[in-house]
């Protein structure tokens, strides 16, 4: 296996380190809306890398090793020395297709691949407005089962929540939801995911949902809640109702608990939509972030992840949540750095800001949306 | 230094090594800005935080207090009812524990404690049984064996089945404990004093078969012993039912009043007992009935020798507060088990021999004979079917005209009653009336009479009156005037046009009542007369102590008139009465010679066949229409 990673930049144009001789056979990009929109520096990669899947998303800022940096495009080329690979794409119009997309996504990676070949994991990326990132993960492991890993992240637009583009093999765009497939017993994908939020505040009864868009808790409407929280702030949501992700809990498994940030709000409706279900008659309790805790945070899902391919050496994608960049601000960083030192130096990673992770329960270990997370997954590849 | 700062300082830093201050400054400013707005989120997330708490506190708060009211409430309301099942439990009649399955008291009642005079230390909860019989014990309110009692008491529940027995007292008392098993294997005892409801029901007993009045065995008993009696009767032995009443009970009654009778009755009673040994039943049926028993009769001649002696006692005159009371009893005997072998049979018999006897002249006593059986029975059924007659309006008048031979008009009609029996037709009032004097219809049918001979009278011709006879019992009815006043007012018949006979035998047996009676009805304008004058004493006292309007001459005179002594004695007789103010009437004038002699001997009125006999209402209201061509033939 071999990692060139590139970037691309406005003063620099593409540059790379560590480039191999051997033809890539994927090639992980994320970049900005704005510089990702026109499809040029698809059409730029794609000349680079004839041969490779092309996997991008538009995000809320890219993690290049231990920057985190608004005005490049972060890649890195992939070459596997015995892993197949195949890429799958498929349209969600209306989020209420996300199951549907994620049962197509399913399909077409479990039917591709070589024979002698078993899937052994996935990344997806996603549109991050236009997907119910929950069905979307449902309906993929409804295929491909929970054995195989599914990691990824939903597109992000800075703080903006306009719209996100998802490329897969072809020019980014919306609506997008594009994942490839790792086939055979040489890869490793290891994964981890942590918040480091803490709850505060009483503990609130979803008492009015449908899907992912919440009415109310305890009886009243949910928006209300954020915007006295809010305060001045309250101008600024949806971007700033990331300042507070709600946890949400199954009071039947009290176990069983996740973390929800918000995509959209609608001051008419009085409703707020969610990156995934908010299921009625669940407790949600407000969150808050506290700098160390969510470095602390970061550093455990980079431990998680490095724990399965310690042996062998790889890459780490980053997926963090735009709701802890925005808490951090400037010191956003220090997440970065602290799951690098988990990962070791020489191990090149790479990620973005986005608007929801994908990555496997810690608790239960099937693959779940998560939101205000850092996920790390780690790819790697036994020599042969 | 701080690692941020020096993260500001590379990224303020151009490539060339220059720092541009102003991004550098720039980049700080954001740092503090954001950290200021982190801080005010913080505060205000606090602020909010608190005051979302508190109110979650507040409810939190409101809901206990509520919830603690409630459950206050709950035990107010326990405690109420535990308030109310204390005041049931403890005062009830009974005494009341209850035990758990190792016969320890779970509770016990204040009756139970005041009914054996338990400290209260004795019937704490938790005590076993056996302490508690224990002690019971030692004080003399409980007298068997604890240990035993307990064993065999758990034995009975043990299978499902209550325990119930009666204790007597050594102080007199009777109580009845019941045990009753409960489905934790405990029990639940009652005690109830029943002392007073035992003899609460042998006082009950006693009145079932004893007489209030007399304290004589009743009805009942009298048939339990007679029944009892029969059945020792060993072959050749005999036994004899005496079956008595009193010859003017009712008199007694009438006249002097229930509480007389009450007495005399008592008086009777203790006569009676005073007659036989104790051993002897001596029972009263009813009224003035009595019943004795006589279970060893060596010979019949003893029942008659009782007979006599209990006729010579009762005859003996009662005092009954200062006044001297006289009685006589009729006695009927029947012998068992000549006479039946049956307890009823035998009473019968006696009471048909007691009828024989009060027919034969009362004051007397007669054995059953079967013959009367038959001719009472008839009696029997005669006084029921009379009884039912005047309901049923089975009675009916007919008039039998009475004419005046001074204008040869019918100036009277005599009202004859008949019976119209469903079977038997017409019956005559020979053969019932004195069946009504002694059962007492004779009243009631007489004021019925009365009332349907003034109401036909007041359809006749103007002048014409109506005759209607009074038996005796009527005369000494003391309702007579006021009787006769009411016929006459709803009749709408003046008094003048009513004539009332009667007979020597009415001024013989009721004097002073009788004539201030008839001076009453006279004042009225009612007529007077005096009926079958010549049959009875013919006492001529009694004209002289009322004034009566008319002498109706007995048929047997007018029958007579061939033979001299009787054309005598009509002839006194008219000619007194026409000195005295009085009509005469000539009765039971059969032809035209005697309608001639009786004219020619100075009788005012004649009646009889020859002018008509009795008849219906109709036919005698034409008849009194018709009259004048038959004047004109007998003129």
């Amino acid at each position: 296996m071999h990692a060139e990673q590139l970037s691309w930049s406005q003063a620099s144009g593409w540059t790379s380190r560590n480039g191999g001789s051997a033809p890539a056979g994927l090639v992980l990009y994320f970049g900005m809306r704005e510089a990702l929109a026109s499809g040029a520096h698809y059409a730029e990669l794609r000349e680079k890398f004839p041969h490779a899947h092309l996997l991008g998303c538009s995000t809320g800022g890219q993690i290049h090793n231990n920057d985190e940096v608004d005005d490049e495009i972060a890649a890195i080329a992939l070459h596997f020395d015995s892993t197949a690979l195949e890429l799958a794409c498929a349209s969600a119009v209306h989020p209420a297709q996300s199951r549907i997309c994620g049962e197509t996504i399913g399909r077409k990676l479990a039917g591709q691949g070589p024979q002698d070949k078993k899937l052994a994991g996935i990344f997806v990326l996603s549109d991050g407005l236009n997907v119910n990132g929950s069905e979307l993960v449902a309906g993929i492991v409804s295929v491909v089962g929970e054995d195989v890993a599914l990691t990824g992240g939903m597109a992000g637009d800075a703080a903006l929540f306009t719209e996100t583009l998802v490329g897969g093999n072809g020019p980014p765009c919306k609506h997008l939801v594009a994942a490839v497939g790792f086939y055979g017993d040489s890869v490793r994908i290891g994964h981890g995911s942590a918040g480091g939020w803490d709850e505060f505040g009483p503990r609130r009864r979803i008492t009015s949902s449908q899907g992912n868009v919440l009415y109310q808790v305890d009886g009243k409407p949910a928006l209300d809640l954020y915007k006295r929280y809010l305060g001045e702030e309250a101008d600024g949501l949806p971007g700033t109702a990331l300042l507070f992700p709600l946890r949400i809990q199954d009071p039947q498994h009290p176990e069983y608990e996740l973390v929800r940030t918000v995509l959209a709000v609608d001051h008419t409706a009085n409703s707020m939509t969610f990156a995934g279900d908010m299921p009625e008659g669940w407790i949600a309790q407000l969150m808050h972030g506290n700098l160390d805790r969510l470095a602390a945070g970061a550093a455990d899902a980079a431990r998680q992840a490095a724990a399965g391919t310690a042996e062998c050496e790889g890459v780490a994608i980053l997926v963090s949540c735009i709701g802890r960049r925005l808490l951090m601000g400037q010191r956003a960083v220090e997440e970065v750095e602290a799951a690098s030192g988990e990962l070791g130096a020489g191990m090149p990673r790479l990620g973005f800001y986005s608007y929801g992770e994908i990555s496997p329960h810690g608790g239960s270990g099937v693959c779940q949306l998560h939101n205000q997370t850092m996920t790390v997954t780690v790819i790697s590849e036994m020599a042969a | 230094m701080d690692r941020l700062f020096a993260r500001q300082r590379v990224k303020a830093t151009s490539p060339s090594g220059e720092v541009d201050i102003d991004a550098l400054a720039r980049l700080v400013t954001d740092a503090y800005d954001q950290a200021e707005r982190d801080r005010r989120r913080t505060d205000r997330s606090i602020a909010l935080m608190a005051e979302e708490l508190d109110q979650l506190n507040r409810g939190l708060e409101i809901l206990v207090e509520e919830r603690t009211a409630a459950v206050r409430d709950r035990e107010t309301r326990l405690a109420e009812q535990n308030l109310v099942i204390d005041a049931a439990i403890n005062n009830m009649s009974q005494a009341l524990l209850m035990f758990d399955a190792q016969a320890r008291l779970v509770i016990c009642n204040r009756r139970y404690i005041e009914m054996y005079d338990l400290p209260p230390d004795v019937v704490l909860p938790g005590k076993p049984l056996v302490d508690i019989l224990r002690y019971r014990q030692s004080t003399g309110s409980y007298s068997g064996d604890p240990e035993a009692y307990i064993k065999q008491l758990l034995a009975t529940l043990a299978r499902g089945e209550s325990s119930n027995f009666v204790v007597e007292q050594p102080d007199g008392r009777t109580i009845v404990v019941v045990n009753r098993p409960l489905a934790d294997g405990g029990w639940v005892a009652t005690h109830e004093d029943v002392t007073e409801r035992r003899r609460s029901e042998k006082i009950i007993a006693h009145m079932a078969h004893y007489d209030a009045l007399t304290d004589l065995a009743n009805r009942v008993l009298l048939r339990e012993r007679l029944a009892e009696a029969v059945a020792n009767l060993k072959a050749g032995e005999r036994l004899a039912v005496l079956y008595l009443d009193l010859d003017n009970f009712k008199g007694v009654n009438d006249t002097l009043g229930h509480q007389f009778g009450d007495a005399l009755l008592k008086g009777v009673a203790d006569r009676l007992r005073s007659c036989v040994d104790p051993k002897v039943t001596v029972a009263r049926l009813g009224g003035d009935e009595f019943a004795i028993i006589l279970s060893d009769l060596s010979h019949l001649s003893d029942a008659a020798t009782l007979a006599q002696h209990i006729g010579e006692t009762v005859r003996m005159s009662f005092d009954l507060s200062g006044h001297a009371v006289l009685t006589d009893t009729s006695i009927g005997i029947a012998v068992g088990p000549d006479d039946g072998s049956e307890p009823d049979e035998l009473l019968k018999n006696a009471d048909l021999a007691l009828y024989r006897a009060k027919a034969d002249g009362r004051g007397t006593y007669r054995f059953f004979e079967t013959e009367m059986d038959a001719s009472i029975k008839a009696r029997r059924s005669l006084e029921s079917e009379l009884r039912t007659a005047l309901a049923e309006g089975q009675f009916t008048l007919h008039y039998q005209p009475i004419l005046s031979l001074t204008d040869n008009v019918i100036s009277c009609c005599e009202a004859l009653v008949r019976w119209r029996h469903p079977q038997r037709g017409l019956i005559a009032p020979a053969e019932f009336i004195p069946v009504a004097e002694e059962i007492g219809l004779i009243v009631p049918l007489g004021e019925w009479v009365l009332r349907q001979a003034c109401a036909d009278a007041a359809s006749w011709l103007d002048g014409v009156k109506v005759a209607v006879n009074l038996s005796p019992i009527q005369m000494g009815n003391a309702n007579l005037v006021p009787t006769v006043v009411n016929a006459l007012a709803s009749a709408g018949l003046p008094a003048s046009r009513l004539e009332l006979e009667i007979t020597e035998s009415v001024m013989m047996q009721n004097t002073e009542a009788t004539l201030a009676a008839l001076h009453r009805l006279r004042k009225l304008g009612v007529k007077i007369s005096m009926d079958d004058f010549g049959t009875g004493y013919s006492s001529l006292s009694y004209l002289r102590r009322f004034p009566f309007d008319k002498l109706k001459i007995d048929r047997c005179f007018i029958g007579d008139l061939s033979h001299a002594d009787a054309l005598t004695i009509v002839r006194a007789v008219t000619t007194m009465a026409k000195s005295l103010g009085m009509i005469t009437t000539a009765e039971g004038v059969e032809t035209a010679d005697q309608l001639e002699q009786v004219r020619m001997l100075g009788c005012g009125e004649v009646q009889g066949y020859y002018i008509s006999r009795p008849q219906t209402v109709d036919v005698i209201t034409r008849l009194i229409s018709d009259y004048l061509p038959r004047q004109a033939k007998i003129a």
